[in-house]
């Protein structure tokens, strides 16, 4: 591998990296977010009965 | 009602703030590194590596210490807050010394000739991402409560001690790795040309930006998994 694949191999696991971990912390509060409001729906149903 | 959604719309305003500074920050790093920087003439195409693995480096150090700190405060105050803090830099932190595991034999390869070599600096950085994978690990093991965050906490407060004998390994032993080039007893950046710290500074300073966004994001994560919890213990003691 010549100067250039190794440069560009550095560049796509750095950019790679910080892509899937940005991706996955979105995926997780979307997640915990649908979780929340579905939580507090049924608080709020069961408080109405 | 009405405060809360204003807060709530401030907070969104200073996030994509945050996201629109960081992706210019990035951008120019891109362009910097890419572009600004000439090519170095001993290693070639290949130091511009390095403009990616010492940034990555920094926000590991500076995340741990983020959790050293935080982890400290945690057992003086045992405010679940600064337990958030200390969990959430932690796993920046590791994310980013797997990048410096990952960049730095990328760059060793065609300039040592070798991937990985045992030296002083390479085994005490390998070390310093196991203390914090097994601090990770500790608290995906562990059910919620005081006694994880002790635990945690005083890994977390030990794991930091690592850094010191990382930083000073170049300067104690004889190593394949180089001794530092940007802080030199001679001043600062002395060792390198103005274009080269310069395109250093911009990559430090986009991947500080992203650290303080990252965490944002994991720390709402954090309080939503509590705010969960909170709920359903109050469910379950009414009913």
């Amino acid at each position: 591998m010549g100067q250039l694949g190794y440069l560009f191999a550095a560049n796509a696991f750095v950019w790679a990296g910080i892509l899937i971990y940005v991706i996955s912390l979105m995926r997780r509060n979307e997640a915990l977010r649908r979780d929340l409001e579905l939580l507090k729906e049924t608080l709020e149903k069961d408080s109405d009965k | 009602m009405s405060e809360d959604l204003d807060e709530k719309g401030e907070d969104s305003g200073i996030n994509w703030f945050l996201w629109g500074l960081t992706l210019l920050a990035c951008l120019a790093m891109v362009y910097a590194i890419f572009i600004y920087v000439p090519t170095e003439k001993q290693e070639g195409l290949v130091q511009r590596i390095m403009y990616y693995h010492i940034p990555s480096a920094w926000l590991s150090f500076f995340a741990f210490f983020i959790v050293f700190a935080s982890s400290i405060l945690y057992l003086w105050k045992r405010e679940r807050e600064w337990d958030i803090y200390a969990q959430s830099s932690a796993e920046i932190g590791v994310v980013f010394c797997s990048l410096v595991l990952i960049t730095g034999p990328i760059w060793a390869k065609p300039i040592w000739g070798t991937w990985w070599v045992w030296d002083a600096r390479l085994t005490s950085t390998l070390v310093l991402w196991l203390i914090y994978v097994s601090y990770i690990m500790l608290r995906l093991q562990t059910g919620a409560g005081s006694m994880r965050a002790r635990y945690s906490a005083v890994i977390g407060i030990a794991g930091f001690l690592n850094i010191p004998i990382i930083h000073f390994s170049v300067l104690w032993w004889r190593t394949f790795h180089p001794k530092p080039k940007m802080i030199t007893p001679e001043g600062f950046g002395s060792g390198m040309d103005d274009s080269m710290v310069m395109t250093l500074m911009v990559s430090l300073g986009a991947f500080t930006l992203l650290y303080f966004l990252l965490m944002g994001q994991r720390i709402r994560i954090e309080k939503m998994k509590d705010e969960i919890d909170q709920i359903k213990k109050e469910r379950l003691y009414s009913h």
